[in-house]
């Protein structure tokens, strides 16, 4: 039995975790958001591609050995990522492009009508190769390395290392993100076009272009969301994973402040926190409710936006949009 | 040729018809004013060279090339500037990444730096201040600067001297002045006294169109051609 | 339109009669035409407050779920003061008002916000209803998969007619509905089923129409184009769409209630999350927003689609249409990679329908903002009602 002391760092850092997850899962519809004003419900669905991609490579190509089978993980991820982000690049100039004109519902309605075509495409895919959802797909997971699977001591607690990778992975996401935003010229781009398309425009950006990086930059990190949850056996690849993905991701950029940064960082680290605190009462029995998790989470998202709808970090008062 | 050719330009927002027929240009070095009350279109005449709102009629020629259908970076790029209304800094960003936006790529950005820091030396002591903490006077020269800095032949710059106070009018005045020396400035201006101290010719904007102009030589404001203005 | 409808089931049979087995590839059975009424009421709520005040309601299905599950649940006599054998019209039209209430709630909490965030706020309402009914063991030893009506106390199906006069009722449900032997007409369960809860659905319908061309419903579209320049003009905007959003929902709990009655059991999943809420989306951009009668039309799209291309071939369709039809050769033909063309169907198209229906959908979207009814109306110059016998008259000469 883990001491207090154990339960809280146990406690803690599936907390940390977690929120590493959501905020791999938010930062691309944040950008996106941000710069476009485009609510992009095609983000699970992205996801989810991603998580397929990266396990196709890995089942196809990651041989059984430690650090080796981590090598193919980060080339999977990788591969995940730049696939996903072309297919963005490729949503957003064939078509949301077109709507930039009318108000921002129809992109909405869009990127919906994107998402149930990607769902039926993926799920065509998967039954004709006959890659069976989630139960089998954890042959994805037999990939991972022994020492993954396993746990770490740490402050008497017994902390399973797949936590502490995807923590690692999620920290280190948010901080190149944060780089590319901060300490390049091209970030600096994005984040003056994200406050004033039109004013960036007459400085000479090429505001279109922009928009289409913006777009596959967050798709981009969708996929690489996917992939990481690949490995998770909470998760897993399977179509579901879209929609499990598209309603967290919402959560927390909206609790965060639609669009910035650093409100989906800190509004992802709230959420995994409440998740992992709900799911401790629950596994230790204190609430009975087995859907705490997700009713909690969802409940924040209707206090916040009764009480403080522009988020965390959201930028002006908001009244409407 | 005119740096600037604007010809019978129609521009509608919506089907709302703003613009009905303006014309008037600007030669090189001039500094020309654009007056008339709230709401006759003199912003929404800027917009359509820009492009920002394209016309629906008519030709917006620079240095002999029309404007009409390019994106508005493009526009920028072969030296158009824009200091627009309510200045419009990027707010979130700092003084000097609003500064270091406006260097063409290409172009050093430390030097355009130095440019902006030298001629508006307030701004480098504000260098790493979030640009919407400054006041509005501030935020005037760190626009000015931008266009400065973003290597523009021509500047269309847009009721400088609104929301200020006046002695920092005097001081946005001196600014544009100076920024005169070596660029062709199109200004829109309600304040009738500082728009014939700055500029060269005006013309009269009146319900979408030129209804007057002239040069600005000797005329005082309270010109007849000027009544229109207090209606 | 009305007329069409009413003898679509004789249309059918006839049809279906004729034999060969085209028509009923293509045209879609009595029994989904049923649900094809009681979902396009739904999506026609859904237009009713989405389409005419422009504020989406992305958590709608909250409110035809609470109607599927007060009906079942009553009928279960699991809900204090109201008796297990209350009649179904009057449970029905209590989940109605259940629901209006529930929307109340709601909307008083959300109509402070618009767009983007009215219906995140929406949609997370509806979330934790869904969470919470899914969960909740009250509700039955597997919350997950619903609540069904108990077979032992509702042997039959539920009535739809006046309650308390037995002559004046008939019971629906596929397998427990009446049938119905009068003059000429020999309607079957399926039939009868189709004619009581489209009477349900065709007065809701005309009691929205009446809401909408009213100064009541000129109001929410003034709210839709202009919501600044409404309440200038001294329109208190947000009761109107208090009003409407309580309106809107009380159909759509009528809509979940018909839902239960004829299938006789609701879960979480069919009824209360999100994607219920995309389905009624979906049908009012194919049908047309704004338009009311619409996204029936878009439902009746979607659904025939997926019949035409559905796995089994049950209501006939595209598989069965072709095995009647082309040889066995050309059917078995390889095409590419070793693939026969029956294959390729069996893959890209049966039981796929959500694909092409998304591509619809996206295309609709970018090409057809209007919809389906809406470009025809506006190639009539204005509703069918009233164009249509002037648009038909040109044809006479």
């Amino acid at each position: 039995m883990t001491g207090a002391l154990g339960t809280v760092v146990e406690v803690f850092v599936s907390g940390m975790a977690k929120a590493s997850l959501y905020a791999m899962m938010a930062l691309g519809l944040t950008l996106i958001f941000g710069l476009l004003g485009v609510l992009n419900f095609a983000h699970g669905s992205l996801t989810m591609v991603g998580a397929y991609v990266a396990g196709l490579v890995m089942v196809t190509f990651a041989t059984g050995s430690g650090l080796a089978a981590v090598g193919w993980f980060l080339v999977a991820a990788l591969v995940a990522a730049v696939l996903v982000g072309g297919v963005g690049a490729v949503m957003e100039v064939g078509l949301i492009r077109k709507l930039y004109d009318r108000p921002p519902i129809y992109q909405i309605l869009l990127t919906f009508g994107v998402t149930l075509v990607i769902d039926e495409l993926a799920r065509i895919v998967v039954l004709f190769y006959g890659l069976q959802p989630r139960a089998d797909w954890r042959g994805a997971l037999g990939t991972k390395p022994g020492f993954v699977d396993s746990n770490t001591a740490l402050l008497g607690a017994s902390v399973p290392n797949l936590e502490l990778f995807e923590l690692a992975f999620g920290v280190l996401t948010v901080v190149a993100v944060w780089a590319f935003l901060t300490q390049t010229r091209y970030g600096l781009v994005v984040r003056a076009g994200s406050e004033d398309d039109e004013m960036a425009a007459a400085l000479g950006v090429d505001v279109r272009r922009v928009f289409t990086v913006v777009f596959a930059l967050g798709a981009g990190l969708a996929g690489l969301a996917g992939a990481l949850l690949m490995w998770d056996p909470a998760w897993g690849a399977s179509v579901p994973l879209a929609s499990e993905t598209l309603l967290p991701a919402f959560v927390v950029v909206i609790v965060g402040g639609l669009g910035t940064f650093r409100g989906t960082v800190i509004a992802a680290g709230l959420v995994g926190m409440v998740d992992a605190v709900t799911t401790y009462f629950f596994n230790e029995g204190i609430i009975t409710f087995s859907g705490i998790s997700e009713l909690t989470i969802f409940l924040i998202l209707v206090g916040v936006l009764v009480v403080r709808p522009q988020g965390i970090a959201g930028l002006a008062e908001v009244g409407g949009h | 040729m005119s740096l600037l050719e604007v010809e019978d330009v129609h521009t509608y927002y919506g089907e709302s018809h703003v613009l009905e027929g303006v014309t008037l240009d600007v030669e090189e070095g001039e500094v020309v004013a654009l007056v008339g009350r709230n709401g006759v279109g003199k912003t929404t005449t800027l917009r359509s060279i820009l492009q920002l709102t394209p016309p629906r009629e008519g030709d917006v020629r620079y240095d002999g090339e029309s404007l009409v259908g390019l994106d508005t970076h493009e526009v920028a790029d072969r030296g158009v500037g824009w200091i627009p209304e309510d200045r419009r800094v990027f707010a979130h960003l700092t003084v000097e990444e609003n500064v270091r936006l406006s260097v063409p790529p290409g172009s050093d950005e430390e030097a355009g730096l130095e440019t902006a820091f030298e001629a508006f030396p307030d701004l480098r002591e504000f260098a790493d201040r979030d640009a919407g903490t400054l006041s509005g006077g501030q935020q005037q020269m760190l626009s000015i600067a931008r266009g400065l800095v973003n290597e523009n032949e021509l500047l269309l710059v847009d009721e400088p001297s609104e929301g200020l106070a006046p002695l920092i009018v005097e001081n946005v005045a001196e600014s544009l002045q100076a920024v005169a020396e070596d660029t062709t400035l199109l200004l829109v201006e309600q304040n009738l006294p500082l728009a014939l101290d700055l500029a060269d010719r005006f013309y009269v904007v009146d319900h979408g169109e030129v209804v007057d102009e002239g040069s600005t030589e000797g005329v005082a404001t309270d010109d007849e051609r000027f009544e229109r203005l207090s209606a | 339109m009305v007329a069409a409808f009413g003898v679509y089931p004789l249309l059918y049979s006839v049809l279906a009669a004729l034999g060969g087995g085209v028509a009923e590839a293509f045209l879609p059975r009595p029994e989904t035409m049923t649900a094809v009424f009681y979902f396009g009421l739904f999506a026609m709520s859904f237009d009713f407050i989405s389409g005419y005040t422009g504020y989406l309601s992305f958590g709608h299905a909250a409110f035809y779920g609470t109607g599927g599950y007060f009906v079942v649940l009553v009928a279960n006599g699991k809900v204090p003061l109201l008796p297990a054998d209350t009649p179904f019209m009057v449970s029905m039209l209590l989940a109605g008002v259940l629901a209006a209430l529930l929307a109340v709630v709601i909307g008083s909490v959300s109509f402070r916000l618009s767009g983007v965030y009215f219906a995140m706020i929406t949609l997370g309402f509806a979330q934790v209803m869904y969470v919470f009914m899914r969960d909740w063991d009250f509700l039955s030893s597997n919350p997950r998969d619903g609540v069904a009506v108990s077979n032992s106390l509702h042997p039959e199906g539920f009535e739809i007619g006046v309650p308390g006069v037995d002559t004046l009722n008939l019971a629906i449900g596929a397998l427990r509905g009446d049938e119905v032997d009068w003059l000429f007409l020999d309607l079957g369960a399926t039939e009868v089923s189709y004619y009581m809860v489209g009477l349900v659905v065709l007065v809701c319908y005309f009691a929205m129409q009446r809401m909408v061309h009213s100064p009541f419903g000129r109001v929410l579209v003034a709210i839709r184009e202009n919501e600044e320049r409404a309440r200038a003009v001294g329109y208190n905007t947000f009761r109107y769409k208090l009003g409407a959003f309580a309106a809107s929902a009380f159909f759509a709990g009528i809509a979940g209630a018909l839902f239960a009655g004829v299938r006789r059991s609701v879960s979480p999943d069919n009824s209360l999350y999100f994607l219920v809420s995309g389905d009624a989306l979906l049908a009012s951009i194919i049908g047309g927003f704004g338009t009311l009668a619409g996204p029936l039309y878009g439902w009746l799209f979607d659904r025939s689609v997926v019949e035409f291309l559905s796995k089994t071939g049950a209501g006939g369709g595209l598989l069965p249409l072709l095995r009647e039809y082309l040889p066995a050769s050309v059917v078995e033909a390889p095409l590419v990679g070793g693939m026969t063309l029956g294959e390729g169907i069996e893959v890209f198209l049966n039981g796929h329908a959500p694909l092409y229906l998304g591509v619809v959908f996206v295309a609709f979207v970018l090409f057809v903002p209007g919809g389906l009814l809406g470009w025809v109306r506006n190639r009539l110059g204005g509703t069918v009602a009233k164009q249509l016998p002037a648009y038909l008259g040109k044809f006479r000469r």
